[in-house]
């Protein structure tokens, strides 16, 4: 008992003065993931690696507008988002206080212009992931006239490049030969 | 269907036997690891297979799956696996799976449950969840599902359900038969169905005779929550493991690793050693909390609150230890598949081992307080005898049964990590007690130190991760940990397109919560909080108490913090006013 008194008396106090004082958290902490609209290219290589479908991507074909969407709600903060972005666009901060009044407000959105197909005239893919993809043929140095030919095929919807492709094989199949 | 594994000589003596003794009603051999073997056998072999694996190879039953095969082979299949330790040596030590295909036309198979009584949940539970019955088995009442659940609506066959479905509820009423005892001046008390010290649900029923238990019966699975349906249905591969460190809240990451594991031996995929030390590391910083946390609770029910509260402000460092190495204090959600997903740094080890030496300095203050408090042998040696029948029937596991005597630990018996690769001592304890449960955990506490120690100082160099291997479809394979309170066994089928066909999770305290029932006879009701916290159970404690005086057909509810007041104080009986 008296050694036990000792150790009471020697610990003192070891409540934190939380939330009357900032509570530290280490240095790989894991909180809220913080959204960057700058770096991101709305490629949804977040919106496959969530587990808990936090962060989801839809598309407005009418409007022309892909949105992604984070929903803290369901975030259980293991920053596989973080880890398979390509563009650094979402990091985890040591921020863990996310209590909200509405729901809404637990919300983080953002809204993408879709480019046309250059064939069939409708939308299909973000403007601006196409751009990074052929800013990043350029960084790698493939020539001016290659970059252009590429820019070419990828203004073209899949389902149009298909047609494309039926088309050209059935002209060679088909002309007769000399 | 499986890949070629060349099986290692110990284990294929135990196949050998059985063969020598069956003979044609084995009618399949396949190997997923070299400690890995199922056996098909003859549907009505199936119940004296498993019972000369379990009582005459020294097998224990680990886990029964059932599986909805009928897309694979026309048929619905049960895996019963058992662990075969009868030679103690890991080099010998199998994994034992008896597989018996069930007709669709005909769902009925021969229950294990007479003659290997630890089968006794795991065939309710295939019974509920697919429809398959195990004819002969001797409680018909439900296990998993719900009392408003339609009948003949089996959630777990593949074409049963959408896993967001949720039917209408047949009825308003909890209709679950609680097992009936008369005598002279027997009173039925229910426990539940809520529970303070881990806040989770469970409903307790206790017949007292005077103040002495006579028997019990309980309800469980109040929190089933379909797991397994939404990791079939909606989750890829690499990300069930966020899903099963959810199972539980305090052994999270042991089953994160059981699912890893599973799904790595079923593709036989080779990890990295640094991976596996840190997997190691990982694992016993959160046995250290979970061990401290329950010396912690052990203290509080033997009325001891100090040492209860400084008890837990250890713990708090072993949280900080996980928040540094991990970026969480609980959820650490640092698996994928082929390894893990942050390194351990010189920093980050060297503030550990810094915090750890702490740790171990305090919990050898406390240990010592704890020890010399004259209450806690007072009031746990004897208390809650389980006994070495009961225990070598039901196939209890972790603490509780090395409580009992038996050397039974996953780490030694099928060594996984880098636990073959650092000394530690297999802890047991004779008394079969509390007390005899309560020391195994309070010894424990030193080897994770020193397991701690020798991984974080001799960690290997080299990759932490694999990248770039395929998964292959309809592969089958056992992952097992030893979570503080016992084994964690998964068992996972793979299937197309980064989805499992089949993953059955298992937790310790599944196997650890039968047993209780004998464990509580013949104590007084005083002891019954006590008892029921020493297996350390994954639910909680309960709400309120009803007691039914059979002789005066009265019924009274008592609240449950008046019967842990009770536990405590040992005093004012709430029975007599």
């Amino acid at each position: 008992m008296i050694k036990l008194l000792k150790k009471v008396l020697q610990v003192g106090e070891a409540t934190l003065k939380y939330p009357f004082a900032p509570a530290e958290v280490a240095p790989g902490f894991r909180g809220k993931p913080v959204y960057n609209f700058e770096q991101c290219i709305s490629c949804g290589a977040c919106t496959l690696a969530c587990p808990a479908n936090a962060i989801t991507l839809s598309c407005d074909l009418e409007r022309g507008i892909r949105t992604w969407q984070l929903f803290y709600g369901r975030c259980i903060f293991c920053g596989r988002c973080e880890e398979v972005c390509p563009t650094e666009a979402i990091t985890l901060s040591p921020e863990f206080e996310l209590a909200a009044f509405k729901k809404e407000d637990l919300v983080c959105r953002a809204d993408f212009r879709l480019n046309k197909c250059r064939f069939c005239d409708r939308f299909f893919t973000p403007a601006k992931e196409l751009e990074y993809v052929l800013a990043v043929m350029v960084q790698a140095g493939l020539p001016e006239p290659e970059v252009a030919n590429r820019r070419a095929l990828l203004e073209v919807c899949p389902e149009c490049r298909r047609k494309v492709e039926v088309e050209k094989m059935k002209k060679a199949v088909f002309t007769p030969l000399e | 269907m499986q890949h070629e594994v060349k099986p290692e000589q110990g284990g294929k003596k135990h196949v050998d036997a059985l063969r020598a003794k069956f003979g044609a009603a084995i009618l399949e051999e396949a190997w997923q690891t070299p400690d890995q073997v199922t056996l098909t056998v003859d549907l009505n072999s199936l119940p004296e297979v498993v019972e000369e694996a379990y009582y005459r190879q020294g097998g224990w039953l680990s886990s029964v799956v059932g599986n909805d095969e009928r897309s694979l082979n026309g048929h619905f299949a049960v895996y019963y696996v058992l662990s075969i330790e009868e030679e103690r040596d890991p080099r010998k030590n199998i994994w034992l799976t008896v597989k018996a295909l069930v007709p669709p036309d005909k769902p009925e198979f021969p229950s294990v449950t007479p003659r290997v009584p630890a089968a006794i949940w795991y065939e309710r539970d295939v019974r509920d969840l697919f429809g398959i019955h195990p004819v002969g088995h001797p409680d018909p009442r439900r296990l998993a599902l719900p009392d408003d659940w339609p009948e003949n609506f089996h959630p777990l066959r593949k074409d049963a359900m959408d896993y967001r479905y949720r039917p209408e509820p047949t009825t308003e009423e909890e209709t679950f038969d609680f097992i009936e005892v008369e005598g002279e001046g027997l009173v039925e008390i229910p426990l539940g169905p809520l529970h303070v010290t881990s806040d989770e649900p469970g409903h307790f029923r206790l017949f007292v005779d005077g103040e002495t238990v006579v028997d019990a019966d309980y309800r469980l699975f109040y929190c089933h929550r379909g797991l397994e349906k939404l990791a079939e249905n909606r989750l890829d591969y690499d990300q069930i493991h966020f899903l099963a460190e959810r199972i539980c809240g305090i052994c999270g990451y042991h089953h994160s690793i059981a699912y890893t594991m599973a799904v790595e031996n079923a593709i036989g995929l080779e990890v990295p050693p640094r991976a596996q030390y840190i997997r190691t590391i990982l694992l016993e910083t959160e046995r250290l909390h979970s061990h401290i946390l329950n010396l912690g609770l052990a203290c509080h029910f033997i009325g001891f609150d100090t040492g209860f509260m400084q008890l837990f402000r250890v713990r708090e460092k072993s949280m900080e230890m996980a928040e540094i190495l991990t970026g969480a204090r609980k959820t650490y959600g640092m698996n994928l598949i082929g390894g893990v997903r942050k390194d351990i740094l010189k920093d980050e080890r060297d503030r550990v081992l810094a915090l750890m030496a702490g740790v171990r300095k305090e919990v050898d203050e406390m240990i010592d307080i704890l020890v010399n408090t004259p209450n806690l042998f007072h009031r746990t040696q004897g208390v809650g005898i389980l006994d070495r029948k009961v225990a070598r029937d039901l196939s209890p596991v972790g603490p509780t049964i090395r409580g009992s005597g038996y050397r039974r630990d996953t780490r030694a018996d099928h060594p996984y990590c880098a636990y073959d690769r650092v000394p530690w001592k297999l802890i047991t304890q004779e008394g079969n007690d509390v007390l005899a449960r309560t020391l195994v955990r309070a010894s424990e506490i030193y080897e994770i130190f020193s397991i701690l120690e020798k991984c974080l100082s001799e960690m290997p160099d080299g990759p932490i991760l694999v990248e770039g291997f395929t998964y292959k479809p309809h592969r089958w394979a056992v992952g097992c940990v030893e979570a503080p309170r016992g084994e964690d066994i998964h068992w996972l089928m793979t299937d197309n397109n980064q989805k499992v066909y089949r993953w059955r999770p298992r937790a310790s305290s599944y196997n650890n919560w039968p047993p209780i029932r004998y464990m509580l006879r013949g104590n007084v009701i005083s002891n019954a909080p006590l008892i029921v916290a020493s297996i350390d159970p994954c639910y909680s404690c309960t709400e309120r108490v009803t007691v039914i005086d059979v002789r005066k057909k009265k019924a009274k509810t008592i609240p449950y913090q008046e019967l842990e007041r009770y536990c405590r104080e040992q005093k004012d009986s709430p029975l007599k006013s």
